[in-house]
């Protein structure tokens, strides 16, 4: 039943070939464009409540008035506290909650990571519910010093004023956990982890808890009156909270409580194309890197939605307004009659009332990974990945398929049979594997190593990653026969770049943006090839791959945020050791080798052109 | 065996050995995977059955395990360290890549008394093909999370060496043996039968009927005679019921590779005895079709069962396909002829990586569900059935060039 082509394709190849190229190249500029499209009315959508038990804005809140005393009050207690150590501070607020009739927790932690030592103590207070059963639980965290290591005393001050507030009031039905954690990054990580049971040794078990916990809002409110809020949403590793809290922060707080809200810190967002493209890059930036942007991100991994409100500027907002807010999103999560699952876990937001889901942004990372595997199949057919036999000429000239011999039948069929050129495997794939191998090592190293002498251990490694695969290279052209000199560096890229594909489709059901960028970085590999003929298009693309390289893409990230790259690799180190973050694991050990083997492919151009070794 | 396939077998092993000191956590973290454990074979539910049997409770009561009595006592009189597990697991793969190259040393593969390949000068050497089950990830890891699968391939390969040796008491007590330990191997009866007939002395064979009958009542009385020391141990007929009732009924519908689990979960109770009975029949009509077709080449239909049962077994695991790739690799003469050798293998690495990918999204992250595996599972499935779909059509491709060699190299149509 096979339908007659009237081209026979095993023996026009070159037209498969061309076609796989057009195809490869057609994926990726049709990925990278349809990125591009996505702020347009047409692609994004806007969004909308999807849980209707959420009722957002529905109920009136009372914050206000002589609470707003009270805050003012604790603001001064938590500023008098202002530099104490971090066990006279638990100390203050666990007796603050206890005079409330809260049960109260404390818990130390310490971790190290990058030959730094991160301590802390954490206090907690629990309510329970009095409509409740203590199996679900909603959790208010305002830590100590936000993300930016400036004192939160509001933030702290309106908890604390929030937790006398909430505990008055009959209709909970979830148990409700006020956590002031010692700092913004480590403290949560340990509350969460103990909440859980799963954390080390170095974390102090929790001595009260409560039910699942369904949401958390945490307040980060270092300043006095404020001008918008700052919506915080990335997790660790990319994880994003179901897409509903976030549109319930922001539709009460801008409908009801007339606060304008900001996300991934743009300040003046007038709902353009630019803007809002720029949203959703800072969103991928964030979401590639995969750390975490403040308290909330902890809670994450753990399948708990959470967001950090944040204040920001100066304006005529004071307490009240935030106190309301928090006060009105805890009555909508009360309201929750089961786990936040109705809408997006995977979207982009390029404003605060206007998204893109997975199904609209996931093909042009797929498009992106599906070109690398177009290119890895097209290598594949290429009838150069195959040795040229070394016998005799009487062995077919024609001879692109296996199995076929020539029409003549001069030559006995036994040693006909399945002759013709071969692809060697062996050396190709021990390449790809090694190299795979290798990706452990700068990870092992940057993990362990001291912060201090993280930047010369940096700049060292990039010398040895930019000659070690021209000397491999070099090595290779000069031990390997001269007619499978050229299929193995062939092959070679070709299975590179079929497992580079493979990994990013699958990287991209995980961590959308982390997989995109990271194929816009390989998009130079599925052209670095060996060029022995020419040794200026064999520079031109050594140059191409070293600005695509891992340790630019480095340079590019220290740039953006303004920090060196040992800041970098100590946060990535930090976020290994306390968070749990992927990140380098996948920079080291599948972006790395792919990109040393394109840069093994290239070099080898020059050692060829040297030792005029397969330039036929 | 030479030099070349002593050193394959030492890498082999103390690469295992390796894996198994170096992370200790490694063993656990694999053996909770439902792509590798499955509730017939899980090592945490032996060594819940082994708790209750050595503390004199019947090791079936509470329904999590699965399997037979005879591994209780196995691993009741092993010294209960982890160590000397460990090295039992590495003992039994060093005997399959023993058995792996006892089949490739006699060429059955390419030489039967009724077909001789064109190809057969281009096998690969035994030590190979050891490497091949060695160093392949589904066997590694396989190996390190313990499943008791790793003993049925162990003895089944021991049992086609035993076989292609013309060996017939050894090779029929052996596939007693995985029979009584999954079930399943059952349906490699018939094929085995026919490579023992083949390889058997020709100066004394005796005709095919005598030959059958005998070795049926040989199987038979094995299989009966393990069946009465599992009663005597366990002390009642309960097991039955447990071990090969569960493989049969599915009462334990934890996700697997397979296409069993998604299917019940959805199904109406009333249709359910009528879909069991049909996918278990389902299984069983390959035999006699496989066995007549290739019948010239018996050890590939044996070959080709051995994939057919690894995709539609009810609890099957990448252990099955491991057995399965390392028999394949046997075959290797028909890989040029194989027509889809790289987009089945990358298919195969895709679903390898997706697989748990997806399975994170349903079960930990929460953000996908039950479908998703359930997708990535289907491919795994069709890319298996390609695998044993395409190594079928280079068999019988390489067949027919034996018959007609004038057609070699000529493009074939089917009308």
């Amino acid at each position: 039943m096979a339908l007659r082509v009237p081209v026979n394709l095993r023996q026009n190849l070159s037209v498969v070939l061309y076609a796989f190229q057009a195809l490869s190249i057609g994926a990726v500029v049709v990925g990278l464009a349809s990125l591009l499209l996505l702020p347009l009315d047409e692609y994004s959508r806007r969004t909308y409540i999807s849980e209707n038990a959420l009722l957002p804005g529905q109920v009136h809140a009372y914050f206000g008035g002589s609470e707003q005393n009270i805050v003012r009050a604790f603001r001064r207690e938590v500023e008098s506290l202002g530099n104490s150590t971090s066990n006279v501070v638990a100390e203050r607020i666990a007796e603050i909650f206890r005079s409330a009739n809260l049960k109260v927790g404390t818990q130390r932690y310490s971790y190290k990571a990058a030959g730094g030592s991160y301590t802390g103590e954490n206090v907690y207070a629990v309510l329970h519910a009095p409509r409740g059963d203590a199996t679900e639980a909603i959790v208010l965290c305002a830590p100590w010093k936000n993300i930016d290591h400036i004192l939160n005393e509001g933030g702290v001050a309106l908890t604390l004023a929030l937790s006398r507030y909430f505990k008055r009031w009959s209709l909970w039905s979830k148990d409700i956990i006020f956590v002031i954690s010692s700092d913004a990054r480590a403290g949560p990580q340990a509350w969460v982890d103990a909440y859980h049971d799963l954390h080390g040794p170095n974390v102090q078990s929790l001595s009260v808890k409560s039910g699942a916990i369904q949401g958390v809002v945490v307040v980060d409110y270092p300043g006095g009156r404020f001008e918008s809020l700052h919506i915080m949403y990335d997790g660790i590793n990319g994880q994003l909270p179901n897409l509903d809290l976030i549109n319930t922060a922001v539709q009460i707080s801008r409908d009801q409580m007339g606060l304008r809200t900001d996300l991934q810190e743009m300040w003046d967002h007038k709902d353009t194309y630019n803007h809002r493209l720029k949203t959703m890059l800072r969103g991928m930036v964030n979401q590639a890197l995969g750390h975490s942007t403040g308290p909330h991100s902890s809670f994450i991994p753990y399948h708990i939605d959470a967001i950090t409100l944040a204040t920001h500027g100066e304006g005529w907002h004071d307490e009240g307004s935030l106190g309301r807010t928090v006060e009105s999103v805890f009555r909508s999560l009360n309201n929750l009659l089961e786990h936040f699952h109705q809408s997006f876990f995977f979207y982009l937001l390029m404003a605060p009332k206007r998204f893109v889901s997975i199904g609209t942004y996931l093909p042009s990372a797929m498009l992106v990974a599906v070109g690398l595997t177009l290119t890895a199949i097209r290598l594949w057919v290429d009838p150069r990945s195959r040795s040229k036999v070394e016998v005799e000429e009487v062995v077919v000239k024609t001879d692109e398929k296996k199995g076929e011999k020539s029409e003549g039948g001069k030559v006995v069929v036994d040693t006909v049979i399945d002759s013709g050129p071969k692809r060697q495997l062996f050396l190709p794939l021990s390449i790809v594997i090694g190299a795979h191998f290798c990706g452990v090592i700068p990870f092992a190293v940057f993990n362990w190593i001291d912060y201090k002498s993280m930047a010369n251990v940096f700049y060292i490694f990039i010398v040895v990653s930019v000659a070690f695969p021209t000397l491999l290279s070099g090595l290779i052209t000069l031990t390997t026969s001269e007619n499978r000199l050229l299929p193995t560096f062939h092959l070679a890229r070709c299975f590179s770049l079929l497992f580079l594909g493979m990994f990013l489709s699958t990287l991209a059901t995980v961590n959308f943006s982390l997989s995109f960028l990271i194929g816009l970085f390989s998009l130079p590999l599925m052209f670095a090839r060996p060029t022995p003929t020419s040794v200026p298009l064999a520079l031109l693309n050594s140059i191409l791959l070293q600005l695509t390289s891992p340790f630019a893409a480095l340079f590019i990230v220290a740039g953006y945020w303004g920090l060196g790259v040992e800041d970098i690799l100590k946060e990535a180190s930090f976020g290994w050791w306390v968070w749990g973050m992927w990140t380098p694991v996948i920079v080291w050990c599948v972006w790395w080798p792919a990109w040393v083997v394109g840069r093994i492919s290239v070099d080898a151009s020059f050692v060829m052109s040297v030792t005029r070794k397969g330039r036929s | 065996m030479d030099r070349k396939c002593l050193l394959v077998i030492g890498v082999g092993v103390l690469l295992r050995l390796v894996l198994f000191t170096a992370f200790p956590s490694l063993p656990t973290i694999l053996a909770q995977r439902v792509e590798i454990s499955t509730p017939v074979t899980s090592y945490k539910r032996l060594q819940e059955g082994l708790y209750l049997y050595t503390h004199g409770v019947s090791p079936y009561d509470g329904g999590v395990f699965h399997q037979a009595p005879l591994l209780l006592s196995l691993f009741s009189i092993l010294p209960a360290s982890t160590i000397s597990t460990n090295l039992l697991y590495i003992l039994a793969d060093l005997s399959s890549a023993v058995s792996l190259i006892q089949i490739a040393s006699s060429r059955v593969a390419a030489i039967t008394p009724r077909h001789v390949s064109p190809r057969k000068d281009n096998v690969w050497p035994p030590w190979a093909i050891a490497a091949a089950f060695l160093f392949n990830p589904f066997s590694i890891a396989t190996c390190i999370a313990r499943p008791t699968i790793v003993f049925t391939n162990t003895i089944v390969l021991h049992s086609i060496a035993a076989a292609v040796q013309g060996r017939r008491g050894p090779a029929f007590v052996s596939l007693a043996m995985a029979s009584y330990l999954s079930l399943y191997p059952i349906l490699l009866f018939l094929p085995l039968l026919m490579v023992t007939y083949d390889c058997s002395n020709a100066a004394s064979k005796p005709s095919i009927q005598t030959f059958s009958i005998v070795t049926t009542v040989l199987f038979t009385s094995v299989l009966l005679i393990y069946l009465k020391l599992s009663h005597i141990l366990t002390g009642s007929w309960e097991f039955i019921a447990s071990t090969y009732g569960v493989s049969l009924l599915l009462p334990d519908l934890t996700p697997n590779v397979g296409l069993w689990w998604y299917f019940f979960i959805e199904m109406f109770d009333s249709f359910r005895a009528f879909f069991l009975c049909l996918f278990q029949l389902h299984l069983f009509i390959y035999v006699p079709g496989t066995c007549l077709r290739l019948q010239k080449q018996p050890l590939f239909a044996l070959t080709t069962l051995v994939g057919i049962i690894s995709i539609f077994k009810s609890y099957p695991a990448i252990g099955d396909t491991a057995l399965y790739l390392s028999l394949l690799a046997v075959h290797n003469h028909i890989f040029p002829l194989m027509r889809y050798t790289f987009f089945l293998a990358a298919a195969i690495l895709y679903a390898t990586f997706l697989g748990p990918a997806f399975y994170y999204l349903w079960v930990y992250a929460g953000s996908g569900n039950a479908n998703f595996f359930y997708a990535i599972t289907l491919v795994w499935s069709i890319v298996n059935a390609l695998i044993v779909a395409d190594a079928l059509y280079a068999v019988l491709r390489d067949e027919h060039e034996t018959e007609r060699p004038e057609l070699i190299g000529k493009d074939v149509v089917q009308i």
